[in-house]
């Protein structure tokens, strides 16, 4: 069996055809999700008392460490800022509120964007949005090229910088095992104060506008999250605004919008590719012509 | 012509379908069945006009409801048993808890719904279970988390679960405070307020402020609440006082000028402290009776007093010579005396002015050398 020159171009053309097909289904297959049913979470920082026990599920849930919850108790940890790392996928940290100078806290975590900039730096996929609202990573696909952590405009994903062999980006997993059985994530379920409430996105917009018309007084009238970066599964409520806090100022729009709108509209109907080929053939072509002129010319000569 | 007739009563058969059809069919339909869940508001399967066995919780919507309830008929402290088995009974301080709300919005800081009657447990409305779906309202550990926490972590910035929760183990029991049966670990001293509070401010020219604190109170009626609208247990009892945030000058005049607001600088800015209001510098001493009085019962134009009209009868509209009894001044009029007109020794009327005896007496008497008549046990004016 031999392949001629023309069997290999049908070849090509017949697998950049599916490619297209099979890119334009993935894309599709990217944000299809009705993100007003999804699950998110309503942190409502006004009710938190910074007690850390939520730290402390989440570790347990993940087996991150096995630290003693009495060793959460310590508030001495507030004095520094505290990002999440590769063995705590979510940390509270302490601010003061500039207007009452009371201190209040935050809770930070990924914040399983609706349309998630990691999941579209993702060279190989192992990040992906679930219908259940959670962003899932696949270590198995992941390359550990950690693009995932520079395209998050919160910062949040981790990586195992002291594991020699399978290094793996960490960060929140949403509790995905405990979201298949029905139920709340572990940091929803441990937390004494209820400010932490588990619901599809739009309850808990709902619930997170009813609270700041019942108590204008004490809520600064912005839900975060609701609209930054094309919306979040988890969203927060806060006393003061939250510029300078936690959670950084960003557009309404969302990160990936700009670059995939470039990419995937050059890449649409395969056009670029079948234009350098179109143009290398031209040139090839025209090159050939004239070299079969000269050749003849030759001959004549 | 019939032609036309024919279409025209069609035309009315059809009319009249179209309107009538709906009107039929809701007739016909079944009664609507409501989409909410019965036993939301109701406790029995029958709920009957005479027997609606409603739930006493604000249904709809979160409601603010207070009743005419008396602090006098709620307990002084209570026991918080329901987590027996996994902890040591909480011992709660109702009555110091309810003295420092006072300061605050009083009952309603706790209890946001207290109709007329029974005070609802928090479990009546809010679930103990922790799969609730009513995602408005808090399930019943964490209502009862937000009510003391709140407050606690303001002040103490401490969250340990052992501030409220003993553990129900052996040997675990010193690590809580010194006296069990108390919450706050010791006895919330007696709020005293102070009689005055002195400030040095910043206004060169008269820096001293003097506040009449208690003047303020037993004089023109205030509640604490009244000034210390927004006060928080953190307020006082922050044991970081970096909380504390320096008041701006609009802040700090702001509460004064509720009252104060047309009154020139000199009301309240001096070179030195100031004594206290005394009735006597109006030249009005107040007698035994008008001293027992509310400023506002002789001064009823709200809270800016204006000098008074000294006639006697300007408030006591009913006295005249025949049923005005002389012996409420201290004085039993002698029957010489009690028969003569009223201007006779008191000039012009002028009643708070010593009584002239110059028109009959040559002596030089006085009302106060030679009385006309008996001194009674009532004093003064």
């Amino acid at each position: 069996m031999s392949f001629t020159r023309r069997d290999l171009f049908k070849m090509a053309a017949v697998g950049a055809a599916a490619s297209v097909g099979g890119n334009l289904q993935a894309s599709d297959d990217a944000y299809p999700i009705d993100c007003s049913q999804t699950y998110g979470v309503l942190v409502d920082t006004v009710v938190c008392i910074g007690c850390r026990k939520c730290e402390w599920a989440c570790n347990n849930e993940h087996k991150l460490s096995t630290t003693d919850l009495k060793t959460f108790e310590d508030k001495s940890v507030f004095q520094q800022h505290r990002r999440p790392v590769d063995n705590a996928y979510t940390v509270v940290n302490e601010f003061k509120n500039p207007e009452t100078a009371k201190p209040y806290t935050i809770k930070v975590q990924c914040m399983h964007c609706n349309q998630p900039a990691c999941a579209s730096a993702c060279i190989v996929g192992a990040l992906k949005k679930n219908r259940l609202g959670s962003v899932d990573y696949d270590a198995w696909k992941c390359i550990g090229c950690r693009y995932c952590m520079v395209a998050c405009p919160f910062q949040v994903p981790a990586y195992e910088y002291n594991e020699a062999l399978k290094p793996r980006v960490m960060k929140c997993t949403f509790c995905l095992d405990r979201l298949e059985e029905g139920r709340k994530p572990a940091c929803v379920g441990i937390c004494p104060n209820e400010a932490l409430t588990f619901g599809t996105r739009e309850q808990l917009i709902d619930l997170a506008k009813e609270r700041i018309k019942a108590k204008p007084e004490l809520y600064f009238n912005h839900v975060y999250g609701e609209k930054e970066v094309g919306g979040t599964s988890w969203m927060y409520l806060a006393s003061t605004d939250f510029i300078n806090t936690e959670l950084p100022k960003l557009t309404n729009d969302p990160i990936p919008h700009t670059t995939e709108t470039i990419q995937h509209g050059i890449f649409k109907s395969f056009v670029p590719p079948l234009a350098l080929y179109g143009l290398l053939g031209l040139i090839m072509h025209s090159l050939r012509e004239n070299k079969e002129d000269k050749e003849s010319d030759d001959e004549r000569s | 012509m019939t032609k036309n007739r024919l279409l025209i009563l069609f035309a009315i058969v059809i009319a009249t379908g179209i309107v009538a059809l709906p009107l039929l069919a809701q007739r016909n339909s079944p009664v609507a069945m409501p989409t909410t869940d019965c036993t939301r508001c109701h406790t029995c399967e029958v709920p009957t006009l005479r027997e609606p066995c409603l739930k006493s919780c604000p249904r709809t919507e979160m409601v603010h409801q207070q009743g005419n309830h008396n602090l006098q008929d709620a307990p002084d402290s209570m026991l918080l048993s329901q987590l027996a088995d996994l902890y040591q009974p909480v011992h709660f301080n109702h009555k110091v808890h309810a003295s420092m709300a006072q300061m605050g919005t009083d009952c309603a800081t706790c209890h946001h719904y207290s109709p007329p009657g029974k005070i609802p447990p928090c479990s009546d409305c809010h679930s103990a279970s922790s799969e609730s779906t009513d995602l408005k309202k808090p399930n019943l550990k964490g209502a009862y988390h937000r009510q003391c926490l709140s407050c606690h972590r303001e002040w103490s910035h401490d969250t340990k679960c052992v501030l409220c929760h003993i553990p129900n183990v052996e040997g675990l029991m010193k690590s809580a405070t010194e006296d069990p049966t108390d919450i706050i670990g010791k006895t919330h001293p007696v709020i005293t307020e102070p009689v005055k509070k002195v400030y040095q401010t910043p206004y060169k020219p008269a820096p001293v402020v003097t506040f009449q604190h208690k003047e303020h109170i037993d004089l023109f009626g205030f509640r604490c609440v009244d000034c210390h609208e927004k006060e928080n247990c953190g307020n006082c009892h922050d044991i970081e006082q970096t909380s504390k945030i320096k008041k701006t000058q609009e802040q700090v005049h702001a509460i004064c000028n509720d009252c104060h607001k047309e009154d020139a600088c000199s009301k309240c800015h001096d070179t030195k402290e100031r004594p206290g209001f005394s009735h006597n510098k109006t030249g009005w001493p107040l007698n035994q009776y008008h001293n027992q009085l509310d400023c506002w019962a002789c001064h009823p134009t709200g809270r800016q007093i204006s000098k008074l009209n000294s006639m006697c009868i300007s408030c006591h509209k009913g006295w005249n010579q025949a049923n005005f009894k002389h012996a409420v001044t201290g004085l039993l009029l002698d029957e010489v005396h009690a028969e003569m007109e009223c201007s006779d020794c008191h000039a012009d009327h002028r009643y708070e002015a010593d009584p002239k005896c110059d028109d009959c007496h040559d002596d030089g008497r006085t009302a106060k050398t030679a009385p006309p008549g008996m001194r009674t046990k009532h004093s003064g004016r």
